[in-house]
């Protein structure tokens, strides 16, 4: 689950071309499927007030353990919850921890990766650091933190972004030792720009594509590890529906309800299997052997 | 060189050694010679004699491997002794740079216009309509067509020779007393280098910017340049008017260059005539002529003694034991 992902060393896109990139990702039908999916999710994610047919936690003695049916499409738990508007929820919840984790390991992790490649005094103590993160696996390391930290989704999500870290801070730094040799950094030193300058608008602006395709595929990481968070009771506690809490409390219910559990857990990997395919994509429509065509 | 006054640049004794994995490299070794305000002087020798490398130590562009000494006197101050954050200061205000790569030379990111308006902004805190308008007048000076379209365009929409253009207009932007263009149009197609000597030659004439032109082409060096210095091997080895350079060459080797030109008046097959040999890669300074392996009038004399860069018959420095007399025109070749 902490598989670095090769990246491609893409040159320099320009803007223009990543439209074309993207027009490139849409035809490569799974990335479009991968893309379609997760849009989707995100509407009813967001929509997800507006969607749900019932409250999330609006209990109905009456209607407990209910098998999916036409007045609850993913059936009710132990006390007549509607599934359905949980799961909804729950993919908000989802989204909001793994991409915030990712934003926050963005926030912390570039800086840190384009110090480390720019000033060469710096890169010893950054790696360390990330050596450091790298050794103990990404789950270990949330895990970890969330326990000291104490359950919550903020905890949930600053652990999570701290295992993200090492993920996020090598293709900043790999990315910033590739981009300082070029041509127009060497034009631009000639012309007077100071370090923050060449980073802010030379070396960055041309690291994005590689940060975009390496937060593509942490997202995905960040939502399974909010799961198991969640399920171990480290992350999001209940009533707030996670998916990972839904799939915990539905445990001891297997046998009476096992659509309680699978629901979820079939919504964790279409949603992480759909950003891993637009992911994908996206890496190979950036990929400069491909721009070249 | 130039009566009265002090010149726009004066380099003395500069000398640059590296430190690399296969030893110590002497890239350029005492190397002097002088710029005068709105002169165009070309720095000319084969690829390796370190032109470039006495470019980028003007204002201390090298690597950290690299040792500089000697004194680059610029408007007055010894640049050798300002501090990084002064000679930031004076790249791309004071001296400007246009490298030999158009192609990569630009930032693929940003628009042409963001990129001059940034120097714009950097050196003269220009902004906003102003550093637009500036950018407007710059792209056209340099003979682009639609300046104002061009600003929102990124450079991989501009051809090769646009491209240098438009570096050209950004070296420009602060009006820069010397322009350093290191092998400005060696990467461009022939048709399109002739319209960048051009802008090279109308800019000076019009904005009074001096330029050194780094080249190995003596064809571009005689469309353009008022003076040559003759550099191989690290040491400067002759210098000279243009016409006086081409008429009365001293040093062997610079005949030698010259006899390189392809010149269909002069050899009916086109073809070069390359000096036999190559430039040595030196690891200190010997006492000895660096050329005398090459060269057909060398002696036991050019082997253990260094010449000096003295006036030749000709009447201008060269660093030869044995100069070449002054030949009467129609005589060669
Ligand atoms: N960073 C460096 N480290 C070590 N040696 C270097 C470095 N830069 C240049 N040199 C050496 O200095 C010498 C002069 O190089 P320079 O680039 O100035 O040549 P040049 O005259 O500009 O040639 P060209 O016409 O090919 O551009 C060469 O022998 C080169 O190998
Ligand atoms: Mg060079």
């Amino acid at each position: 689950m902490t598989t670095v992902v090769e990246l491609p060393t893409p040159t320099v896109v320009a803007p223009r071309s990543r439209r074309r990139a993207l027009r490139r990702v849409l035809r490569n039908p799974l990335a479009a499927a991968g893309l379609v999916v997760v849009v989707v999710v995100l509407a009813a994610a967001a929509l997800a007030d507006l969607l749900a047919p019932y409250p999330f936690d609006l209990v109905d003695f009456d209607a407990t353990l209910q098998p999916p049916s036409l007045a609850h499409w993913f059936g009710t738990d132990e006390l007549g919850r509607d599934q359905l508007s949980r799961v909804l929820h729950g993919l908000r919840v989802s989204m909001i921890v793994g991409v915030m984790s990712v934003v926050l390991s963005l926030v912390v992790g570039v800086p840190l990766g384009l110090l480390a490649g720019f000033y060469r005094l710096l890169d010893p103590v950054i790696s360390r650091l990330t050596d450091t993160l790298l050794a103990f696996p990404f789950l270990v390391l949330a895990v970890g933190l969330a326990a000291i930290l104490g359950p919550s989704l903020t905890t949930a999500t600053v652990a999570l972004a701290v295992g993200l870290l090492p993920l996020i801070i090598r293709v900043a730094r790999s990315e910033t030792l590739r981009l300082r040799e070029m041509d127009f950094v060497a034009a631009a030193v000639a012309d007077g720009a100071d370090d923050l300058e060449l980073l802010r608008r030379h070396i960055l602006p041309n690291a994005v594509n590689a940060l975009l395709v390496q937060a593509t595929v942490a997202v995905p990481l960040a939502i399974i590890g909010e799961a198991i968070l969640s399920f171990l009771g480290l992350g999001v506690r209940p009533p707030i529906p996670s998916l990972g809490v839904m799939i915990a409390s539905a445990q001891p219910l297997f046998r009476d309800g096992p659509w309680l559990a699978v629901i979820p857990g079939v919504a964790i990997v279409v949603l992480t299997l759909a950003l891993n395919l637009f992911g994908d994509g996206l890496r190979d429509a950036l990929d400069p052997r491909e721009l070249r065509r | 060189m130039r009566p009265g006054g002090e010149p726009l640049l004066a380099v003395r004794d500069l000398t640059v050694r590296f430190r690399t994995e296969d030893g110590p490299v002497l890239a350029v070794d005492g190397a002097s010679f002088e710029v005068a305000g709105q002169e165009t002087v070309a720095l000319v020798g084969e690829s390796g004699c370190g032109k470039s490398v006495t470019a980028m130590a003007l204002t201390g562009l090298l690597p950290p491997n690299a040792t500089v000494s000697g004194e680059v006197r610029f408007g007055g101050d010894n640049l050798q002794q300002r501090s990084r954050s002064a000679l930031r200061a004076i790249r791309g205000r004071e001296i400007a740079y246009v490298f030999q790569e158009p192609m990569t030379s630009l930032n693929p990111v940003l628009t042409i216009g963001r990129q001059i308006a940034e120097v714009l902004h950097r050196h003269q805190r220009l902004r906003g309509a102003p550093a637009r308008r500036r950018a407007v007048e710059l792209l056209d000076l340099v003979g682009i067509p639609l300046p104002a379209r061009r600003l929102r365009e990124y450079p991989h929409q501009l051809s090769g020779g646009m491209r240098q253009r438009a570096m050209i207009a950004m070296a420009l932007a602060c009006t820069p007393k010397l322009l350093v263009a290191d092998e400005p149009t060696t990467a461009l197609d022939v048709t399109v280098q002739a319209g960048i000597l051009d802008v090279l030659r109308t800019l000076s004439a019009e904005t009074g910017t001096a330029v050194l032109l780094i080249t190995h082409d003596l064809g571009v060096v005689a469309d353009i340049a008022d003076r040559v210095v003759v550099m191989y091997a690290g040491r400067v080895i002759e210098e000279a008017d243009v016409d006086d350079l081409f008429a009365r060459p001293g040093h062997p080797y610079t005949r030698g260059l010259l006899d390189a030109v392809p010149n269909p008046a002069r050899r009916s097959d086109g073809s070069l005539r390359e000096i036999p040999g190559r430039v040595p890669v030196l690891a200190s300074s010997p006492d000895a002529c660096t050329f005398a392996d090459r060269c057909s009038r060398a002696d036991s004399t050019c082997r253990v003694h260094r010449p000096e860069l003295v006036p030749g018959p000709a009447g201008h420095p060269v660093r030869c034991w044995h100069p070449l007399a002054p030949v009467v025109a129609g005589e060669r070749r």
